[in-house]
């Protein structure tokens, strides 16, 4: 999800009380079987595992491409967002997750082979401070680290990070293969946690990308009414630039959009509760309202009664950022964002529940079949 | 799921990465030193295994455990240390190297399952920490090393978005305390979190990714003594023809309150007519990252056996 800096549209800064509802009973969560938990986990960790940095995202899409059932024919437009069509008629329905990261990209190489970086995205940048790197390059990763800062030990933030791939010198950078435009980041690992919860960095917005995969596996097809668009979008992470492409060239020919990205939650006990309180492992959340988009009542409504009648666990809640769908309003499409729930995002320790993996994908598949 | 199992079967101090790492080291090795000695590839697995241990001070039992495990006819002595002594007669000299580190403990386990911390070691007369020591936590994997083995979670971090608006420009960006230190093991409650083998005074620490990049550099939380203990270990191996008695003591201890372990050993096995401690220079110190050059540890492995052959 994006950093509701980078999004163009934000409403202001509005903070509602929360609204939480569970559309479905709490339990049923807990009654769902290990293969559907088996299944989620063996889609999202390749994903997790693969980098793509904003603008570079070849790998997590070619993870992606592997990833389709094998009936799908996909296609990747100019921007570089996948598409997969199923279904025809009208109306048009488009579901949009995207494939981007946070990270940072190579601006300069110093004469002493320090690499000075430039954010991809938001986020605290104490959290990349003194930690390894990894310089993305077409022949592979360089290994290096993030220096640590050599002033200001009283500030939680640290001047602007430069990498250190040992080389010494501008010369032996370059030798190295290190060169400005390269995508950084640091090495990330998908890891299980107690019961059914798991950490890893980039699950924003990793969890939608595979939630869209999983739905179109068990996709009935035949059941379908009209065009389901499914799109991997790229660069989210810096201001929704995919899906302002897609949204352009599909025009005023969708009803609705379903962005399928994080609902950054505040359930954690360092976090104010006044919004964002959506649980982790209650399912996914309609993101009713945030920095790029305000859904109409009505469909927040008829995504509630989706939910219930496929016996999916919903909460309903407001959160902060913005979202690929708010592209597609200008065009008279109806944004009807749906998330999961996070903690801690944009951090290399995110922490999620693989049954609101589950969740999400049911919500989609419901969404597409029956609405 | 490779990372999943290698997490789940790796036991003691070791927080699952090694194989990987082990792996990687292979990768980057040959791909910037392609000559290598094979003494050097024995440093370096050795390097990259201490690296990717635990021993928080005072709590070094499993690292304690692995090294007997290396040195078949070690001893430990009450205090925790591991010594062998080599050749016999006099003079008798002592080499020792320091294996613990600053880390922290479970002070707390909250009804929700979180748990909270205490630091060991960093803030007595042994050894201050970085200022920022403690920052190196916050959004970051930790592993708790409980009854049943180590235990992956997270610190908890603020999400970013949800930080938006509520800092007014010149607002106060004080550094990140252990006293902030939520850790996340995916537990819903206490007694979860007691079913993981978890309880007040389990080790703890920043989980252990050891980074190897440029011409042999090792980058890992205190690489510069890992190196140096592993130094000391491949001098061993090499079975020098020793001078006299040398005891060679991997101590404990070392950054609380007194080094006790090194007093131990001496009171326990001294006098010594010669003492010597492993050490490396290291940059990045006491960060995450912190750096040593893997030609350094080759350097120390020839002083180490001039030293101990009385060259």
């Amino acid at each position: 999800m994006a950093d509701g800096r980078t999004v163009r549209r934000a409403v202001g800064d509005v903070l509602l009380a929360v609204c939480l509802l569970s559309a479905g009973p709490p339990d049923r969560l807990s009654a769902q079987d290990s293969t559907r938990i088996a299944e989620a986990q063996a889609v999202l960790a390749p994903l997790v595992e693969s980098y793509g940095v904003s603008g570079a995202e070849g790998p997590v899409r070619e993870a992606a491409k592997r990833l389709l059932p094998s009936w799908a024919k996909s296609e990747t437009d100019t921007a570089g967002n996948l598409w997969v069509r199923v279904g025809q008629g009208s109306p048009v329905v488009v579901v949009i997750a995207h494939l981007d990261e946070i990270g940072f990209r190579v601006t300069g190489i110093r004469d002493d082979g320090t690499l000075e970086l430039e954010t991809r995205g938001g986020f605290i940048s104490s959290l990349f401070e003194a930690k390894p790197a990894l310089v993305h390059t077409d022949q592979g990763d360089i290994a290096g680290v993030f220096l640590p800062r050599d002033s200001g030990f009283t500030r939680h933030t640290p001047p602007p990070l430069r990498v250190d791939v040992g080389a010494g010198s501008r010369a032996k950078a370059m030798a190295r293969g290190v060169s400005p435009g390269q995508t950084v980041t640091m090495p990330k690992q998908y890891v299980r946690l107690s019961g059914t919860r798991a950490t890893g960095r980039s699950f924003d917005d990793r969890v939608g990308a595979t939630a869209q995969l999983i739905a179109l596996r068990r996709l009935d097809r035949a059941a379908l009414k009209h065009q389901v668009i499914f799109i991997w979008s790229v660069r989210e992470e810096i201001g929704l630039e995919g899906a302002a492409a897609a949204a352009a060239a599909l025009g005023t020919t969708p009803r609705r959009v379903h962005a399928i990205d994080t609902f950054v939650s505040a359930d954690s006990p360092i976090e104010l509760p006044n919004f964002a309180v959506a649980p982790i492992g209650r399912g996914a959340v309609a993101r009713a309202l945030d920095n790029s988009s305000i859904t109409p009542p009505a469909y927040v409504d008829s995504l509630v009664q989706v939910a219930r009648a496929r016996g999916v666990a919903l909460q309903v809640g407001t959160t902060n950022g913005g979202n690929d769908g708010s592209e597609f309003t200008p065009y008279g499409v109806v944004d009807v964002p749906i998330g999961w729930p996070l903690r801690y995002s944009h951090s290399p320790a995110e922490v999620i529940d693989l049954k609101d993996v589950v969740s999400l994908a049911d919500m989609i598949r419901a969404v597409a079949e029956t609405w | 799921m490779l990372s999943i199992s290698t997490m789940r079967r790796t036991g003691g101090l070791v927080d699952g990465r090694t194989a990987r790492a082990a792996l990687l080291a292979c990768v980057f090795l040959s791909a910037f030193s392609p000559v290598r000695l094979f003494a050097q590839g024995d440093l370096d697995r050795l390097a990259l295994r201490f690296a990717s241990m635990t021993a928080v001070t005072g709590l070094e039992q499993a690292m304690v455990d692995s090294l007997r495990a290396l040195f078949p006819g070690s001893t430990r002595d009450h205090a925790g240390n591991v010594t062998l002594t080599l050749g016999q007669g006099s003079p008798k000299r002592l080499f020792t190297c320091p294996l613990d580190e600053v880390g922290y403990v479970v002070g707390n386990i909250l009804p929700d399952g979180f748990l909270l911390l205490r630091r060991v070691g960093g803030g007595g007369a042994g050894r201050t920490a970085s200022p920022l020591f403690d920052q190196q936590l916050e959004g970051h994997r930790v592993t708790v090393f409980g009854a049943r083995g180590a235990v992956p979670g997270v610190v908890a971090v603020k999400s970013t978005h949800l930080t938006r608006g509520r800092g007014a420009p010149g607002t106060p960006d004080p550094v990140f305390t252990v006293d902030n230190a939520y850790v996340d093991l995916g537990a819903s409650s206490a007694a979860e979190v007691q079913g993981l083998g978890i309880a007040v005074l389990a080790p703890v620490s920043l989980a252990k990714r050891p980074q190897l990049y440029g011409e042999r550099l090792l980058a890992a939380p205190v690489a510069g003594r890992r190196a140096a203990c592993a130094a000391l270990a491949a001098a061993v191996q090499a079975k020098p023809k020793v001078k006299g008695t040398v005891v060679v003591a991997f101590t404990v201890q070392s950054l609380y309150t007194s080094n006790a372990g090194l007093a131990s050993v001496k009171a326990l096995l001294g006098p010594f007519d010669d003492i010597k401690t492993a050490a490396l220079p290291a940059r990045y110190a006491d960060t995450a990252v912190e750096t040593v050059a893997l030609a350094d540890a080759d350097r120390l492995v020839r002083e180490i056996l001039q030293w101990m052959e009385g060259r």
